[in-house]
């Protein structure tokens, strides 16, 4: 991959209203050791919508993701310079408690990733961390995040056999279910259709639709079709660099950079 | 001259008759150990066998009570229950930080090296080491030192098997905990060990088979003992050193005796694997 130099990015923003912004990144910079992934990156995200980044692979947009509930603090080696504010708050500052910005911040993987429990207790598991709901308030809790995934009437029936059971889009949609159980406020969503097929898609994307009503979402997707779909802004990527973003119709319709024309209208990528 | 395909077929052949041959060769002598024991040990499985404790020789004296092994049995599942005990606990915690704590630290390269370094160490000196160790300092042999020296040749296959387990569970399990604002410990504790659970219980039983014929540790530090004895800080009787004492002896029932406690251990280590494989089956799907 050749680089490029930094002055020939031009970043076009199309920004939401301000005060819809709820989660933003100013002039984020991302380390792997010493390999820069991210470069200045700037995404604004809204309130009860759904924030879409796309780009080719290893343009940085997984890592941008990973950045806002600072997942990647599990290895050491991986770091971020900049700003990340929810809420006006900033997430890099090293007093920022982990475990409540990820109770804020939830997440659901590319592949589904189902605890070794049963359906009930993978989906009350995040839960009981924070909250000592009594039984019939944790059942409740239980079944409204299992309906809100689109999960319930598959599963009523056996929500104590083993998530490890279900197929591969029932997984992930469990994985939904027990990311929105705790109540966040965001919900990062990192390729979650891609080991799906076309009908589980489906669901999972009437489900994400269903869900900006309550959540904030940012989902980062390989598949333009879905982002055209879901998402109310999108943003384009490039060699870790916001190359465009805006809404979502703008960007595939009427792009202002060449070379988000270029990978939207499919000539290269 | 042979086509291409034929020739790819001929080495096809010869691999897999290789890979025959050398299963061929392991099963038939592990069914050759197998029936020799059944063979020789199968006539002195009998109740007293369970029922009396170790003696001397009763050759050619009709009116004597013939021995049998309680002792040894109770002695050596006392001394493996408590050597188990210490190697799970140590070993499963140690395994646990080598793959998700300090393991990529220098004290972690430190450690695993050492683990390796213990994991092949001669089981004679892992005995001389705890004599010197429990003892000397304490004037006696003890089914106590016995287990410690049998848990110091556990714990590291323990540990080893723990961290190499551990280490086979996907990050992403990991992370998908962390993302829910999971603290490591947790993670840990109720997702990784529940997710390698199977691999954790066949580590324990290959620690356990590992050490449940070991003589050479039992020699400096349980010694043995002919009577029956339930006390930890007393010198006590165990199978692997009853059948080698019994084995070498000239006298014709004592060597009937070790063949039928060599039966029994096979036995029961095997009994032991086959309920581990059972319970550490993967979870059925529905």
């Amino acid at each position: 991959m050749t680089d490029i130099a930094p002055e020939t990015y031009e970043s076009f923003m199309t920004e939401p209203p301000a005060d819809s912004v709820m989660l933003r990144t100013r002039a984020l910079d991302f380390f792997y050791g010493k390999f820069q992934a991210l470069h200045g990156v700037n995404l604004p995200v809204a309130k009860n919508a759904v924030t879409a980044l796309i780009g080719p692979s290893g343009c940085g947009k997984s890592t941008l993701l990973r950045a806002l509930n600072r997942i990647y603090s599990l290895y050491p080696g991986q770091r971020a310079a900049g700003e990340i504010l929810l809420d006006g708050e900033d997430v890099l500052n090293s007093k920022v408690d982990l475990a409540n910005l990820r109770s804020r911040v939830g997440m659901v993987f590319q592949k589904p990733t189902p605890f070794p429990m049963s359906i009930y207790d993978n989906v009350a598991f995040g839960v009981r961390l924070y909250e000592g709901l009594p039984k019939n308030k944790m059942h409740e809790r239980v079944e409204n995040a299992l309906r809100k995934a689109a999960l319930w009437d598959e599963v009523k029936d056996k929500l104590h056999t083993s998530g490890l059971g279900l197929s591969g889009g029932q997984q992930q949609r469990l994985c939904v279910a027990r990311g929105i159980a705790v109540e966040p406020e965001v919900l990062l969503l990192d390729e979650p259709a891609s080991a799906l097929d076309p009908i589980s898609t489906a669901k999972l994307e009437d489900t994400i639709i269903e869900l900006k009503r309550d959540y904030t979402i940012v989902i980062v997707t390989h598949n333009l079709q879905q982002a055209a779909r879901v998402a109310d802004h999108t943003g384009f990527m490039f060699l870790g660099r916001m190359i465009e973003f805006g809404p979502t119709q703008d960007l595939f319709i009427n792009p202002k950079a060449k070379r988000t024309a270029d990978y939207v209208g499919g000539r290269f990528g | 001259m042979f086509s291409r395909v034929a020739r790819r077929k001929f080495y096809n052949t010869v691999f897999v008759g290789f890979c025959v041959l050398a299963t061929v060769v392991a099963i038939g002598a592990l069914t050759l150990i197998l029936w020799s024991l059944l063979h020789k040990g199968l006539a002195g499985v009998d109740a007293n066998l369970f029922l009396a404790d170790t003696k001397s020789s009763c050759q050619g004296d009709s009116s004597c009570a013939p021995g049998g092994l309680r002792n040894a049995f109770i002695g050596s599942a006392m001394m493996l229950a408590i050597a188990m005990f210490i190697a799970l606990a140590v070993g499963i915690l140690a395994g646990t930080w080598l793959s998700e704590f300090g393991g990529e630290t220098p004290y972690g390269h430190a450690i695993r090296f050492l683990n390796d370094v213990l994991l092949s160490a001669p089981s004679i000196l892992i005995g001389v080491a705890v004599w010197e160790l429990l003892v000397v300092p304490f004037h006696g042999y003890s089914a106590m030192a016995g287990a410690v020296a049998l848990a110091f040749l556990a714990a590291p296959v323990v540990t080893r098997t723990t961290e190499d387990i551990l280490a086979m569970q996907s990050s992403a399990l990991r992370e998908a905990g962390s993302a829910l604002g999971t603290p490591q410990w947790i993670v840990v504790r109720k997702i990784v060990w529940k997710a390698a659970g199977g691999g954790l219980l066949t580590g324990g039983l290959l620690a356990f088979a590992r050490i449940s014929g070991e003589t050479a540790p039992l020699l400096f530090t349980s010694l043995g003992n002919n009577l029956f004895s339930l006390d930890p800080f007393a010198p006590i009787a165990s199978l692997p050193k009853v059948i080698y004492d019994n084995a070498l002896s000239p006298y014709d029932d004592l060597v009937q005796i070790a063949w039928a406690g060599a039966l029994v251990i096979a036995v029961v280590v095997l009994a032991i694997n086959i309920l581990g494989r059972i319970l550490a089956r993967e979870p059925k799907r529905s």
